[in-house]
C-alpha cells in the first residue's frame, strides 16, 4: 500500500506515509488520477522539510481522501508534471513551485500564482497575447472603478467579443497559512475568520473541524448543529447577495434591492445567534461559544420565515422576467466536460452538472444525520448559476428551520485535549461557495508544523476565464457576479 | 424684438437651473419605487457643487481635444436650450429649418466626446467611444423619422413651431402625435444614457457606453460632462413634455401646471423603467432602436394613406 486511505477529519500518523521515488510517485499520482479522483492538495507535509511532499485526492467513488507522498530529494526537487494529460493540478503545481521551489517539468503553463516575480525570476510575468490589426487587448484592475478586491484581468478580444481571459491574483497575499503555524492557539480562530471575509463560517468551520480532529475532541450534538444552522445562514446570506448582484449587474433594480434587504435580515439572524453579522467569535475548539435560547431561537425562525416568503415571491417576479432570461441564458457558459476537466467545484461545478457536493459526499459535523440534496443544474451558464442559488437557498433555509425546531439538549462546548504528535488530517467543509480543505499536521511536539488552505476560489478563477470564451467583454462583470470567487480567499 | 429676446434668454435659464433638479427627480422615484429613502432631491446639485472645486487632473499624454470637448460639450447644450421653445415664448434661436441644426448641435457634442475619449488613449475609454459611435449611428434616424414626420404633417421646419403647431382639437393629428412621443422617448432613453439602453448607475467599466467615456476626467471637466448630461435629459424632457403641448396660449398659469405635470409624470415614467426593465444585451440595443425608427416611419405611412 503505497497510499494512505482516510475519512474527512480523520486523523493519521505522519509516519506512515510512504515517501515514494520520483518514478514510482509519477505512476501512482497518475493510477489515482486515472479513477477520477481530484487533487485538493498538493503540500510539503512540514514546512520546514519541502523535500518531501504530500499529494492529497478527493476520490468520490471509493468516498475517501487519499494521500500520495514523494520524496524529491534525489530528483533535484524536479518531477514530471501532470498537467498535461490532467489539466486540473496546474494550478496546484504552480502553487507548490511557487511556495517551495518544486519544479514541475514539462508544466504547460507554469505561471504566478500570488507572487509574482518567484516562479519565473525577476522577468515580468508574459502574459498571452492575441496577434493581428484587428484584435485588441483591455486590462482591467487591479484598482478598479467600485470598491471591490484587488485582481488583474486581461481580455484579448475581437471587437466586443474576448478570446482569452486572463486573471492574474495575488495582490492579497497576506501568509495566512505561514501565520496560523506561528500564531499562538487561540489566535488561530480569528486569523481562521480572517481568511474570506464572505465566507468567516464555512472556513472558521472546516479550521475548527480540522483542530478538533487532531485533538480527539468529541463535540455535542447541540454545537454540532448550530454550526450548522450557523453555516446555512451564511450560505442563505451570501445567496442572497449573489442573487442582489446579479439582478444589479443587469439594471434590475427592484430585485437587488430586495435581495438586499432580506440578506440584511439573514446575517442579522447570525448577530441574534453570536453577536456578529459575518458569524465571527461564534466557534471555540470543542463547539461554540454562545448557546441559542429560545428567545433567540424565536427570533431567528421569525426572521428566517419573512425571508422564506418574500424570496419565493422575488424569485418568482425575478426569474419569470423576460429581461432576466435574455441576459442570464446562454451568456458565460462553461460545458459539463469542460467543468470537469478544469476541476470546478462547488456551486459553480453543480451549475454545470457535476456532482459535487461535500456535504454529499462527504458529510461532516451534524450534516452527517441531517441529509441534504445534491442539486444540480444541466447548462453552466449564468442563468444556472443564478438559478442554483435560489435553489439553494430554498433548501438550506427548510434545514435550518427544521433544525431550529427540534434543537438537541446538550452542551455546547466540550473541552479540548492535547494536541497529538506527528499526526494530520485534512477537513473538508463546504461552504458557500464550495469545497473548503484545511490540511493541518503536527511535529515531534505537538505544534503544527503545517498549515495549508484551499479555498473554493482557487479552483473556480479559472473557469470564469473558460466561461468568457467567445462572450461579450460587457458581460464580463456578470459572468464574474454569478461566480462571485474571492479574491482573498485565493491569495491567502 | 428686446422683450422676445429677454423672454427666450429667461427660457434658456429655466432649462439650464432646473436641469440638475429633474436628474435628482427621477433619482429619487427610482429610489422610493424600490423601496429605498435615496438620495436627496438636490443632490446632483451638491455633486456638481463638490466637482466644481476639485482639481482637474488630465491624463498624461492627452492633447488639446480633451481639454475642450467639456467646454464644447457644455456650450452645445446651451445652444440647443436656446433652440427649445419653453413657455409661450419664441427661443432665442429660431429659423426655418432649425431641426437639423439641432439635432447636429447634439451630435457635435457627442463627435467631441468620442474624440476626447480616444484622445486619452485607455482601453476602456476606446471601447466606450465605439459603443456610442455604434448606437449613435441608430439613434440619429430615430430623431430624423419621428421629429420629420411631425414637421411633414404639421407643415413646418422650425422647433417651435413644429411645437406650437400641436392642437389638440385635431384627433388623427394627436394620433400622430402620442406615437412619434413613444419613439422620441426611446429616443430619449438612449441618448442620455439611461435604462435599458446604458445602466447609469453601475460602476462596472466593461458594460458602461457613456459613462466609461468619462471615466478619466475629474473635477471641472466632470463637472461640465454631469452638467452636461444634465441639460441633456432636461432638454428631451421638455422636448417630450411638449408634445403634450402645454404652452398653447391658453394662460401662464395653466401652461406652468401642464408643464410641472408633464415633468413628474415623466420623471415617474423613467423611474418605473429603470425600476422594472433590465438592461438589454449589448447586441440587442440596435433592434430596440431600429423598433423606435420604425415608429416614425410608421407615422410617416399612417399620414401619407390616410390624407
Amino acid at each position: 500500500m503505497t497510499q494512505i486511505q482516510m475519512q474527512n477529519n480523520q486523523p493519521f500518523d505522519l509516519d506512515s506515509i510512504i515517501y515514494l521515488k520520483s518514478g514510482a510517485f509519477q505512476k501512482a499520482v497518475l493510477d489515482e488520477l486515472a479513477e477520477g479522483s481530484r487533487m485538493i492538495a498538493f503540500t510539503p507535509v512540514n514546512r520546514n522539510n519541502p523535500r518531501q511532499v504530500a499529494c492529497v485526492f478527493f476520490n468520490a467513488n471509493i468516498s475517501s481522501i487519499v494521500l500520495i507522498g514523494a520524496d524529491l530529494t534525489g530528483d533535484d526537487f524536479r518531477y514530471e508534471s501532470f498537467a498535461n494529460a490532467y489539466p486540473h493540478t496546474n494550478y496546484f503545481e504552480c502553487e507548490l513551485a511557487e511556495m517551495y521551489g518544486c519544479i514541475p517539468v514539462n508544466h504547460p503553463w507554469l505561471r504566478p500564482v500570488r507572487k509574482q516575480n518567484v516562479t519565473s525570476g525577476n522577468v515580468p510575468y508574459k502574459f498571452f497575447k492575441l496577434g493581428g490589426d484587428e484584435v485588441h487587448e483591455v486590462a482591467v484592475g487591479p484598482i478598479h472603478a467600485g470598491v471591490i478586491e484587488p485582481g488583474h484581468f486581461r481580455f484579448q478580444c475581437h471587437g466586443e467579443l474576448v478570446y482569452n481571459l486572463e486573471i492574474s491574483l495575488g495582490y492579497q497575499y497576506r501568509g495566512v497559512e505561514e501565520l496560523i503555524v506561528k500564531s499562538n492557539p487561540v489566535q488561530r480562530i480569528i486569523l481562521a475568520e480572517s481568511i474570506a471575509g464572505d465566507t468567516a463560517i464555512g472556513h472558521t468551520l472546516a479550521h475548527c473541524n480540522a483542530v478538533e480532529a487532531l485533538t480527539q475532541s468529541r463535540l455535542g450534538l447541540r454545537a454540532e448543529v448550530i454550526r450548522m444552522i450557523a453555516a446555512e445562514i451564511e450560505r442563505v446570506a451570501m445567496h442572497l447577495a449573489g442573487l442582489g448582484g446579479v439582478a444589479n449587474d443587469i439594471g434590475f433594480a427592484l430585485p437587488a434591492s430586495s435581495y438586499g434587504r432580506l440578506r440584511t435580515l439573514a446575517i442579522n439572524s447570525l448577530a441574534l445567534l453570536c453577536g456578529s453579522r459575518f458569524g465571527r467569535g461564534l466557534f471555540v475548539y470543542g463547539g461554540t461559544r454562545f448557546d441559542a435560547t429560545p428567545e433567540i431561537v424565536q427570533k431567528i425562525i421569525g426572521n428566517l420565515l419573512e425571508v422564506q416568503h418574500d424570496v419565493r415571491k422575488i424569485n418568482e417576479y425575478f426569474f419569470s422576467s423576460v429581461g432576466t432570461s435574455s441576459r442570464l441564458e446562454e451568456t458565460g457558459t462553461v460545458e459539463t466536460a469542460v467543468a470537469k476537466n478544469i476541476g470546478m467545484i462547488g456551486l459553480a461545478a453543480r451549475a454545470s452538472g457535476l456532482e459535487e457536493d461535500v456535504r454529499v459526499l462527504f458529510p461532516y459535523g451534524a450534516y452527517r444525520y441531517n441529509p441534504v440534496p445534491m442539486l444540480t443544474l444541466a447548462t453552466g451558464d449564468v442563468f444556472a448559476r443564478t438559478r442554483l442559488r435560489a435553489m439553494e437557498i430554498e433548501e438550506s433555509l427548510r434545514l435550518i428551520l427544521e433544525q431550529l425546531e427540534n434543537l438537541p439538549d446538550g452542551e455546547i462546548c466540550a473541552g479540548s485535549n492535547a494536541w497529538p504528535v506527528n499526526t494530520g488530517v485534512v477537513s473538508i467543509v463546504e461552504g458557500w461557495r464550495g469545497e473548503i480543505v484545511h490540511m493541518a499536521c503536527t511535529g515531534v511536539n505537538g505544534e503544527l508544523v503545517q498549515y495549508k488552505i484551499k479555498d473554493p476560489s482557487f479552483n473556480n478563477w479559472y473557469g470564469l476565464g473558460m466561461a468568457l470564451r467567445e462572450t461579450p467583454i460587457s458581460d464580463f462583470p456578470l459572468c464574474n457576479k454569478s461566480f462571485d470567487l474571492s479574491y482573498a480567499g485565493h491569495d491567502l | 424684438m428686446g422683450l422676445g429676446l429677454l423672454q427666450g434668454i429667461v427660457s434658456v435659464l429655466v432649462v439650464l437651473g432646473l436641469s440638475p433638479l429633474f436628474a435628482g427627480l427621477v433619482n429619487k422615484l427610482k429610489a422610493i419605487l424600490t423601496g429605498r429613502i435615496g438620495a436627496p432631491l438636490l443632490q446632483p446639485y451638491y455633486e456638481m457643487q463638490r466637482l466644481f472645486r476639485k482639481e482637474t487632473i488630465n491624463a498624461i499624454g492627452s492633447s488639446f481635444i480633451s481639454r475642450i470637448s467639456p467646454l464644447v460639450n457644455l456650450v452645445t447644450m446651451i445652444i440647443a436650450a436656446a433652440m427649445l421653445p419653453v413657455g409661450f415664448w419664441k427661443p432665442v434661436i429660431s429659423f426655418d429649418g432649425d431641426i437639423i441644426l439641432f439635432a447636429y448641435i447634439l451630435g457635435l457634442s457627442r463627435f467631441f466626446q468620442i474624440l476626447a475619449a480616444m484622445d486619452i488613449g485607455s482601453s476602456f475609454e476606446g471601447m466606450g467611444a465605439a459603443r456610442e459611435a455604434t448606437f449613435a449611428l441608430f439613434a440619429e434616424p430615430i430623431f430624423f423619422f419621428s421629429f420629420g414626420s411631425i414637421s411633414f404633417i404639421s407643415g413646418y421646419t422650425s422647433l417651435y413651431m413644429i411645437l406650437h403647431s400641436i392642437q389638440h382639437q385635431n384627433i388623427s393629428y394627436e394620433v400622430f402625435i402620442v406615437i412619434c412621443s413613444i419613439s422620441v422617448f426611446m429616443l430619449a432613453v438612449t441618448e442620455c444614457s439611461r435604462m435599458p439602453v446604458d445602466d447609469p448607475n453601475t460602476h462596472l467599466e466593461l458594460t458602461m457606453i457613456h459613462e466609461v467615456m468619462i471615466l478619466d476626467n475629474s473635477g471641472l471637466d466632470l463637472f461640465l460632462y454631469q452638467y452636461s448630461g444634465y441639460i441633456k435629459l432636461f432638454i428631451y424632457a421638455i422636448l417630450e413634455i411638449s408634445f403634450f403641448y402645454p404652452f398653447s396660449g391658453q394662460g401662464y398659469l395653466l401652461g406652468i401646471i401642464i408643464f410641472i405635470t408633464g415633468s413628474l409624470v415623466l420623471a415617474t415614467a423613467l423611474g418605473v423603467v429603470e425600476t422594472i426593465a433590465s438592461r438589454y444585451k449589448m447586441k440587442n440595443i440596435p433592434q430596440y432602436l431600429l423598433f423606435a425608427t420604425a415608429i416614425g416611419i410608421l407615422n410617416l405611412l399612417i399620414y401619407t394613406f390616410t390624407r
